[in-house]
């Protein structure tokens, strides 16, 4: 058993070149060795990788911050899997760092000190559809769209609809309390998510929240809901099931202004109506988009918006009238409504690609997500065109315009000297500005590693102290993804859980 | 970050730095989760209405704010909150009672209807949780966890709602001996309560939906119109919507009730037994209040678990 | 150690995932280290951050199957196929992959006499049980005799190729009839284009795969003809000479290939007005070829052409994803790849079809391996025709 443990443990450790003694394969040192052997003991071998390759994979998710260093990674098939790995990192007096599926833009999922990692892909299973109680229990590595996939013969879906929900998982959207363009009249995952089974740091699984209509105590799932890992791990989900709609309209509506489409967003939501999304992208982005997914957008436009409206047929139609006399009368261009199914999904299609479009442009991206009041987008757009011209950079437009907010991609190629740092202060610009109009730092990505030393301009030292009593009631030792949202000086004391040792070479 | 208005540096100074004190609103809610601890301070928040935006759909008001006079205001440009009215009861008292309208089904529950919270910590300090904005997701969640939390982690001055337009129109009818759960294909349904034989409806939509809905009902039987909600028997019973659906009065010897169908709220005339809660729960609503209140000063002898 | 990729193709990828729910490998195993971004991130780490070249990374790209379902699936347009073959290309030359037994095995795919013969030989073996055909991924059956290919006529090449010529002549040959039923005379390649590489290049033998290429390309010159190929991963490998080389003659020789559904698709009344046809009284499943979805992107035909003569044709709801075949990478890798399948087996029973149409040998190999009814599109369209005809 030992020898046959001790075998798997080298197996999991990885490999060096084959042939090659020489080369600079990283610190996969003592300590991790009998970390390593006790998660295999935990866990099994196929269960758990140690090698160079997956480390540095996990290490990184779809934001830009590149300095992740992950310890182990675990792979748990089920909540007794992450107990046992929670609890060899306790042992260890190690972090531990959950991650989905590395579609956060933010490097939430970025794992710094060395933390074990836990994969949760392998925990993607539904376990029960309850519709009389209007709920699903789903584990964490469920990918968003395979859930609403499965519930389609039901006649109910899950409401939030990341961009990315395609791939991103339930564990992710929880923890960064996601959104999507469904979520102005629905809400954020925070008001989908009825009940969450967590594993906390001590090892211990607690459920949060119930099938109740108000479950007793704090509203503990509330709190945990966008908590970014850092309060546990997520290991089953209950998320409200929405109805279907019994009728939809979707809308693309053109303009010659930016400012007009702007006004147009402001105009509707003045009027009482609540669509059910209502996106804008600007000429660029439309461009871009077009050129990737044929959705049908016009080239020529300045900006479009897509509106959608929902619910039984009647409002629907005059929702729709109305917002079609709003945009005539803030000089739309043109408006087109979806005539069926397979054109409002082309319309979507554009919608939903367009992130990766950009890449057309230029092969990187920063994309930032700050919230500014809904009526002063008009006002909020110009000074983002007049800052990225400043810095001589390109920026592309396309985001939640119905709830103010904002996702003004900065294309650039990162190999030109000098151009990271324009992005940078361009983006800082765009930060404070939102701010200053009364705005948020992010809508839906979340902080991670890259707000964090944002916060202290949005909330004073007082609230940062709340925020971070928040964290310590449920990680008192902050053992959960530590290091990410609260800005140095208000997290932990207890950063011994992070590794110094960042090895050296690019598989540290 | 906010200077803070008068009213609320003031509450602050009110609230002190030391002693056992609580907030008097309405005291429509006045014994949830326990009495007041004896020698415990009574102090008021401020009251009045900071600004209202319509076309933000947000208002900023003082929690002291008789959450009626604020409907009554944002009535004016058709619009109100998910909060419950009910005479004397403050905004404040709502979002820390935590319970939610009769007409959730429409307006959704209070802990999506705050915004930001400007409160006074248990150190006399005022902190500010959430952002101005519809959509928030910077750090942590304060908000949702200061819903329902009965001040006993902080209390609420000044807070930020959404708003929602008033229904076009709104229609309250019955329907007499119906299995409740033949109005689930109503979808303008704000409100459904089942006393164990009749359905009473809010209907809340465009009109032409809200008139598609009738015609629906009327289908279903004999549906005739009513003035408003019935009155409610006085214990609040909290339970899954299944529970609710299938609520029977002689089991839970609650008596005769009222049950919010699609909710899982039930009104009925005997108290609702302890809920069990898990120990893991209960270790973790201790630490917060620990950690929030190490003192213990905030709402002495209240405590949410405690709630039915 | 230099990977020899093009620098903007491997910056392309802006680590969004999107591709992840699209990629077989790590649809199984769920770890970084089987999916898309992640292989692109290891070579770029190797390539511009001098990352050492490990074992993991090895396995990480030896897993691939090089479905290219990550490609159709990537908003930025990221050539992953390129990518992957570079990478294996300058492993194979580093003697890091492909073993050389692998190599002398491609070889024989370029010598169709020794292959013919020993195709023979194989199916003796199969015949008397000498060979365990479940575990090594091989047909139950296969031909002792193979009926002699013909020439009909001069208007269209049909490109015969390798290892399915020897193995599955009986498609080629009912391919040959519905192509003559709509008017059309055929000539096959035969020994005039031996294998088109895609094998080769898979394994990273780029230098062969370029000789292959050529010796195909002087076989069929000298006219324009189109050249139709009813095995998708024959055809993606044709369409793609042009940027193997990189010479215009090898852009119009290209140019010239279709997969022989798509150029059906386009004559279709042609061939419904020849012969009045009932179509097939069953329900088929179209299982999409990753070559002919992922990389020729022409896969909308097959249902095209199947429509008129099957009368219940359905789509599985996988999105396309890759059945695990993969070239030689069920023998390679025969735990993921069954894995794999499995995936696929579960989408076809839940579509209720009895019989699957696959346009691709290597699927129909694999996927007849787990015990379903594995058809190529044209012999059902052919079985149509020729129960109309008596
Ligand atoms: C008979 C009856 C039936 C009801 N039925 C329903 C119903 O069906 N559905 C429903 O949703 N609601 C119902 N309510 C409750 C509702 O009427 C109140 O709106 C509200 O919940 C309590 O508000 P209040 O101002 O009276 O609070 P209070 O009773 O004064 O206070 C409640 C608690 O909150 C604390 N508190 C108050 N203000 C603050 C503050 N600013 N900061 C910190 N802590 C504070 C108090 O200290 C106290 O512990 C009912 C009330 C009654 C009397
Ligand atoms: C193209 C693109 C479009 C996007 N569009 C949107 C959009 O419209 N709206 C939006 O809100 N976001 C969007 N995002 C951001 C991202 O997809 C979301 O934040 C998503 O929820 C992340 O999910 P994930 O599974 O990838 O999580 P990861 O990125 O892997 O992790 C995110 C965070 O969740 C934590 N975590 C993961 N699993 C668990 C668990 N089980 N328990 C506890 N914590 C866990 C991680 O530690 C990390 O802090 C987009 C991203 C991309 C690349
Ligand atoms: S080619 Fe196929 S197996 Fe390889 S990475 Fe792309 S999707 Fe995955
Ligand atoms: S290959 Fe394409 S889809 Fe996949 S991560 Fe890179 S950019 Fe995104």
């Amino acid at each position: 058993m030992a020898r046959t443990l001790a075998a798997a443990t080298r197996r999991v450790l990885g490999s060096r070149r084959r042939g090659d003694r020489s080369a600079a394969v990283p610190a996969t040192d003592d300590t991790d060795a009998a970390l390593v052997a006790d998660l295999v003991e935990a866990i099994g071998a196929d269960r758990v990788r140690a090698d160079a390759a997956a480390r540095y994979l996990a290490s990184r998710d779809a934001s830009i911050y590149k300095e992740g260093n992950a310890g182990p990674v675990c792979y748990p098939g089920s909540t007794a899997d992450v107990v046992a790995c929670v609890e060899v990192a306790a042992r260890h007096g190690r972090a531990v760092s959950p991650r989905g599926a590395g579609t956060g833009l933010a490097g939430g999922a970025a794992p710094l000190g060395q933390p074990v990692v836990l994969s949760m892909t392998r925990m993607d299973r539904l376990l029960e559809i309850d519709l009389d109680n209007g709920v699903a229990w789903v584990q964490p590595g469920m990918v968003n769209l395979d859930l609403s996939r499965a519930l389609a013969p039901h006649g109910v879906h899950y409401a939030p609809d990341p961009s990315s929900q395609a791939a991103c998982t339930i564990g992710g959207n929880v923890a960064n309390n996601s959104g999507g363009p469904h979520c102005l009249a629905y809400g954020v995952t925070s008001a989908h998510v009825l009940a969450v089974e967590v594993v906390m740091s001590d090892a211990s699984v607690v459920t949060l929240g119930d099938l109740t209509a108000e479950p007793p105590g704090y509203d503990l799932r509330g709190a945990f809901v966008g908590s970014e890992g850092m309060c546990g791990i997520a290991t089953a989900v209950a998320v409200r099931l929405t109805r279907n709609p019994p009728a939809v309209r979707t809308m693309l509506l053109s303009f010659d202004d930016v400012s007009d489409a702007a006004a147009t967003v402001s105009a509707i939501i003045a009027a009482g109506i609540v669509p059910a999304a209502i996106e804008m992208m600007d000429q660029r982005c439309v461009t871009a988009v077009e050129d990737f997914a044929q959705a049908g957008y016009p080239r020529d436009a300045a900006a479009v918006l897509l509106v959608e409206v929902d619910g039984p047929a009647g409002g629907v139609a005059i929702a729709g009238e109305r917002v079609a006399d709003i945009a005539r009368r803030n000089q739309a261009i043109s408006a087109r409504t979806a005539a069926d199914d397979d054109e409002r999904a082309r319309l979507w299609k554009g919608r939903k690609s367009a992130f990766g479009a950009v890449a057309n442009v230029m092969p990187d991206y920063y994309l930032h997500d700050t919230v500014v009041p809904r009526t002063r987008l008009v006002e909020v757009l110009e000074r983002i065109y007049e800052i990225v011209d400043r810095h001589d950079l390109i920026v592309l437009n396309v985001f939640h315009a119905g709830d103010g907010n904002l996702h003004p991609i900065l294309a650039y190629d990162s190999r030109v000297p000098g151009t990271g740092e324009r992005v940078q202060a361009a983006g800082r610009e765009i930060i404070e500005m939102s701010l200053d109009m009364g705005g948020a730092l992010t809508g839906e990505h979340g902080i991670g590693v890259e707000k964090r030393e944002y916060m202290d301009r949005m909330f004073s030292a007082v609230d940062l102290d709340q925020q971070s009593r928040l964290r310590a009631s449920f990680d008192p030792h902050c053992r959960m993804n530590p290091g990410k949202v609260l800005p140095s000086a208000h997290s932990c004391s207890d950063i011994g859980a992070l590794r110094a040792s960042d090895a050296a070479g690019v598989w540290g | 970050m906010a200077d803070f208005d008068e009213a609320l540096t003031a509450f602050a100074a009110e609230v002190g730095t030391d002693g056992p004190v609580c907030v008097r609103g309405g005291r429509t809610r006045w014994s949830l989760g326990g009495e007041a601890s004896p020698g415990t301070r009574e102090v008021q928040a401020p009251e009045g209405i900071v600004a209202f935006e319509p076309a933000e759909m947000t208002v900023r008001v003082r929690a002291g704010t008789p959450v009626a006079a604020l409907h009554e205001e944002l009535a004016a440009d058709g619009q109100r909150t998910a909060l419950p009215e009910r005479a004397g009861g403050t905004v404040g008292g709502a979002l820390m009672a935590g319970e939610s309208s009769i007409a959730r089904l429409g307006l959704g529950p209070v802990r999506d209807a705050l915004l930001q919270a400007r409160y006074v910590c248990a150190d006399g300090r005022i902190a500010s949780a959430g952002a101005g904005t519809v959509k928030n997701v910077s750090g942590f969640d304060l908000c949702r966890l200061l819903v329902g939390s009965l001040g006993t982690l902080g209390l609420v001055g000044e807070v930020l709602l959404r708003t929602f337009p008033v229904g076009e129109a709104e229609r309250w009818v019955r329907l007499a001996g119906t299995d409740p759960g033949a109005v689930r294909s109503c979808y303008t349904a704000a409100s459904v309560l089942w006393d164990g034989t009749d359905v009473l409806i809010l209907l809340s939509g465009y009109a032409v939906d809200v008139d598609d809905d009738l015609s629906r009902l009327a289908a279903l039987g004999n549906c005739e119109d009513v003035d408003g909600p019935p009155e409610l028997p006085p214990h609040r019973w909290v339970c899954t919507p299944a529970e609710a659906a299938a609520f029977d009065a002689r089991n839970g010897a609650a008596g005769p009730f009222v049950a919010e169908i699609g909710v899982g709220v039930v009104h009925a005339s005997q108290p609702q037994p302890p809920r069990p809660v898990e120990p893991g729960v209960v270790e973790l609503n201790r630490r917060f209040k620990e950690r929030f209140d190490p003192p213990g000063r905030l709402n002495p002898g209240r405590d949410p678990l405690r709630k039915p | 150690m230099h990977l020899g990729l093009d620098d903007d193709e491997l910056v392309a990828c802006v680590a969004c995932g999107l591709c992840l729910p699209h990629c077989p490998t790590f649809v199984i195993t769920g770890r970084d280290t089987e999916s898309p971004r992640g292989r692109i991130a290891l070579m770029r780490a190797v390539q511009n951050e001098g990352a050492p070249v490990t074992d993991d990374l090895i396995r990480s790209m030896e897993t691939c199957v090089q479905c290219r379902g990550c490609e159709t699936a990537c908003p930025s347009a990221v050539p992953f196929g390129h990518l992957m073959e570079g990478t294996r290309a300058a492993l194979a030359g580093a003697g890091r992959i492909t073993p050389r037994w692998q190599r002398l095995a491609l070889r024989m795919l370029r010598h169709r006499q020794l292959l013919l013969a020993g195709s023979t030989l194989l199916a003796l073996a199969i015949r008397l049980r000498l060979v365990p055909t479940r575990r090594l991924g091989l047909p139950a059956r296969m031909p002792l005799r193979r009926p002699p290919l013909r020439t009909s006529g001069g208007d269209v090449w049909l490109f015969t190729g390798c290892v399915m010529d020897a193995w599955q002549r009986d498609v080629h040959l009912a391919v040959q009839r519905v192509l003559e039923a709509a008017g059309v005379g055929v000539e096959p390649t035969g020994g005039a284009a031996p294998c088109c590489g895609a094998l080769h290049i898979h394994a990273g033998l780029e230098a062969e795969t370029k000789a292959m290429a050529r010796r195909v390309m002087d076989g069929l010159s000298g006219d324009d003809r189109p050249i139709l190929v009813d095995a998708a991963g024959c055809g993606a490998s044709l369409k793609d000479y042009g940027h193997l080389l990189g010479t215009d003659e090898a852009r119009a020789f290209s140019a010239r290939v279709f997969d022989v559904h798509e150029w059906l698709a386009g004559r279709l009344d042609e061939l419904k007005s020849r012969t009045p046809v009932e179509p097939l009284d069953m329900t088929v499943a179209v299982q999409d070829p990753c070559h002919l979805r992922h990389v020729q992107r022409a896969h909308q035909a097959v249902p095209a052409v199947l429509g008129p003569f099957v009368a219940n044709v359905v789509a599985l709801d996988d999105d396309g994803l890759c059945c695990g075949a993969g070239g030689a990478y069920s023998v390679m890798e025969p735990e993921l790849s069954t894995a794999i399948r499995e995936r696929k087996t579960a989408a076809v029973a839940r579509s209720g079809a009895t019989v699957v149409a696959s346009a691709n040998p290597g699927c129909s190999l694999h996927l007849a391996a787990a015990g379903l009814d594995v058809r190529h599109p044209l012999e059902l369209v052919d079985q149509a025709l020729s129960a109309s005809r008596r």
